[in-house]
């Protein structure tokens, strides 16, 4: 590659850009400083996005460098990430290879196992890259990934689900520190809120990806439903070839040849249950239903002076505390009152409800009570 | 009988030891040695003494701090051994702000966990009446737990006085401001409030340093009391007249989600619920639990997974950055090193 004039270009120049005459339309960048190259990993030739838009638009073509006649697709040109064409084609093998080959040393059972499934993977990409044994290698490959189809989902979503989470973290942070300098305006405050909502629905999206896995089939059948009758019906074909070369005896036994070996059983855990704010504690009471009201005169004051109830006071936490201890003796003897119980009569109300009488008997016997010690702690 | 190790911290009416069962060396506890002072208190006992003994007994939950044990030593010294809490308490983490980072779900889990404490408190007719930051310290696995209950004191008795000078001033509500001396649990919910709301801005929220001034803030924040929109107020002990022409009306959701819009719409409806002015508008502690905030998302962080005091976080960065089938590097000569290209983009 030699080594051009000096760049009269403003733009942003990333490797690759260095040549500057495009080898389809020979266009300079002398002439046009914005010129910009693209690459396609299917055979790394190299031509300029006004090219790229010219021939591939239409939909995919001959790659136009002569020679090379790979049929090409407008969507899968980018731009070069290293100057070096070998190590951006390793790169994409590598990780190409990396997908398919996603088990982690804690998926197996041995550090052996583990050393020699990392063996394979690197003789996998050596061949690819040496072009070696391409046929059976790409066959490894798919074997591979369809075996690891669903931790190779499950382990994107985790990954998109951290890098979201992420995004959204890092974003409030800025947001709060943005509110706390102040000053903060009315407009500001809606379009926050918005952009709250925004980064709810984004996390919200990957949770539900992640916990029904039913959604993705979902969008698929939506694209299928706009496709045409002819498509559908090419598809169908194809099925059926599939479906022939899946039965198809030398094809079958590629998941028996390309098995990983040594893994250990996978084991689901269970599905996180609901967060529960209470803890997991009953809450309601169990021995009676408590109201909203009891009549006693002793009480009436308790109701409405404003000097109690401005403070927040609220009668009804007595009415449950006295509830509470009237009623807490009965625990006591639950098992042999069930066992009573459920010989005596079927199901019913075994929610007593109290009345009113009970609970001021218990009012009034507990308020004399009170009255008389008076502490003002 | 446990065996006192070495001094943890000295609080205004106890040291505190470390110290282990003599039965079981790795046990560890803290020992929670109550000053004397005879000239002062009764007994030489301060209230405080006997009510953190009276109601830790009562209570058993996994927020609040564990009482094993009472004993006392030669001097006639309380003892109270208490469950050993070595990760310190929410107010390090807030004020940490360089080094633990956290967002809304790690705050759900610990006011998760706070709001569990105080409701089981309150549940038990018990209030806690000391709830800040610094009382809530932080157990080895994560938990919260509502400790310190000196202030702490039955309730719901009719027309049983109770005094208005407790909870620290930046956490105590405008009622108990204005002198009233009948409550109930709402008191320890605005507090809970002020701790959301302290989570959320990393900083006291109303940090006032008198009482005037608390209660100026209150008024500036909040907005200011007034028979419209707290019936009675003016009946209370310490009612202030406020100025006619200096009337704060009680602020709206847009001024609290431009204050705490990190925590989304429905966090900001749970946290003005907590701050409501008129505690009888305020939420009951088992309100604050009913509220549909904690099922919305985000779900709260995994107790294990809260960020902690010393190591937690630095930790945690270095297990999220070893991905792919990296390993630790103790492994590594054992294993070959496998790149990860699936990161690269
Ligand atoms: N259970 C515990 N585990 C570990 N450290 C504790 C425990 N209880 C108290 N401490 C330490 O001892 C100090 C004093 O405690 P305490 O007397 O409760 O303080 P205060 O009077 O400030 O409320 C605390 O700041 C804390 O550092
Ligand atoms: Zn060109
Ligand atoms: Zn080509």
């Amino acid at each position: 590659m030699s080594r051009s004039m000096q760049s009269n270009g403003a733009g942003p120049r990333r490797p690759g850009d260095r040549e500057d005459i495009c080898p389809v339309c020979k266009s300079t960048r002398y002439l046009n400083p914005e010129m910009r190259f693209l690459v396609n990993p299917e055979c790394y030739h190299k031509m300029c996005e006004s090219c790229v838009d010219r021939i591939f638009s239409q939909g995919p073509a001959a790659c136009p460098i002569a020679g090379c006649a790979r049929t090409l697709r407008k969507q899968r040109f980018r731009q070069q990430t290293f100057e070096d064409l070998k190590i951006e084609r390793e790169v994409d093998i590598r990780r190409r290879v990396a997908t398919a080959f996603n088990c982690q040393e804690s998926d197996f059972e041995t550090l052996l196992a583990y050393n020699n499934y990392l063996e394979d993977m690197e003789v996998a990409t050596f061949n690819l890259l040496q072009g070696v044994d391409v046929d059976a290698t790409e066959r490894k490959l798919a074997a591979f990934a369809a075996q690891n189809a669903a931790s190779i989902s499950a382990n994107n979503a985790k990954a998109t689900e951290t890098r979201t989470a992420q995004h959204a973290h890092t974003a409030a942070q800025k947001e709060q520190a943005r509110l706390n300098r102040a000053g903060a305006t009315r407009a500001d405050v809606a379009s926050m809120a918005e952009r709250e909502e925004a980064h709810r629905e984004a996390i919200d999206a990957v949770a539900n990806a992640k916990d029904e896995p039913g959604q993705k089939v979902v969008l698929l059948k939506k694209s299928t439903a706009r496709r045409t009758a002819a498509e559908k019906a090419r598809d169908k074909q194809r099925q059926q070839q599939q479906q022939q070369q899946l039965q198809h005896p030398g094809d079958s036994t590629d998941h028996e040849i390309y098995k990983i070996q040594g893994l250990k059983p996978v084991i689901h855990p269970p599905p996180e249950k609901a967060y529960d704010p209470f803890g997991g504690m009953a809450h309601t009471p169990v021995y009676y239903t408590l109201q909203s009201h009891y009549e006693h005169p002793w009480l009436d004051r308790a109701r409405t002076d404003p000097g109690i109830v401005a403070g927040g006071y609220d009668l009804r936490e007595y009415y449950h505390r006295t509830m509470l201890a009237a009623f807490a003796g009965l625990g006591c003897f639950i098992d042999e009152e069930m066992g009573e119980k459920e010989k005596g009569r079927g199901e019913g109300d075994d929610k007593m409800v109290a009345t009113e009488g009970a609970a001021m008997a218990a009012a009034a016997a507990a308020g004399a009570d009170r009255a008389a010690r008076r502490d003002v702690l | 009988m446990p065996i006192a190790d070495k001094k943890l911290g000295e609080g205004t009416y106890a040291v505190v030891y470390l110290g282990h069962l003599k039965a079981d060396p790795k046990r560890l506890v803290a020992i929670k040695k109550m000053k004397v002072n005879t000239a002062e208190w009764r007994d030489g006992l301060t209230m405080d003494a006997i009510r953190e003994v009276k109601y830790l007994q009562e209570l058993s939950h996994p927020n609040i701090i564990a009482l094993h044990a009472v004993f006392s030593s030669k001097n006639q010294n309380l003892n109270l051994v208490l469950e050993y809490l070595p990760l310190g308490d929410l107010e390090m983490l807030i004020k940490d702000v360089d080094g633990i980072r956290y967002g809304t779900a790690e705050v759900k889990a610990w006011m998760g966990m706070l709001g569990r404490a105080v409701w089981f408190c309150h549940e038990n007719f018990i209030l806690h009446r000391d709830i800040k930051p610094n009382n809530l310290f932080i157990a080895a696995d994560g938990e919260v737990k509502l400790a310190d209950f000196g202030l702490a004191r039955s309730f719901a008795d009719p027309y049983r006085i109770m005094s208005h000078q407790v909870i620290t001033r930046w956490y105590r509500p405008p009622e108990l401001l204005l002198g009233a001396r009948h409550y109930a649990g709402t008191v320890d919910v605005w507090s809970m409030g002020t701790v959301f709301a302290e989570l959320i801005l990393r900083r006291p929220f109303l940090a006032g340093q008198t009482d005037v001034e608390q209660l100026e803030l209150i008024c500036q924040w909040i907005g200011t009391p007034v028979e419209e929109n707290w019936p009675g107020v003016s009946k209370l002990a310490d009612y202030i007249r406020f100025d006619k022409g200096n009337i704060q009306p009680i602020r709206g959701k847009e001024f609290f989600l431009s204050t705490f819009g990190t925590a989304g719409p429905v966090g900001v409806d749970l946290l003005m619920s907590m701050l409501a002015l008129d505690p009888r508008k305020r939420s009951t502690s088992r309100q604050v639990l009913e509220h549909k905030w904690w099922t919305s998302e985000p779900r709260p962080t995994a107790k294990e997974h809260l960020p902690k005091k010393g190591g937690g976080p630095e930790k945690m960065g270095e297990d999220l950055k070893r991905k792919g089938g990296e390993i630790p590097a103790s492994r590594g000569d054992s294993v070959a090193r496998r790149l990860d290209f699936s990161a690269m983009r």
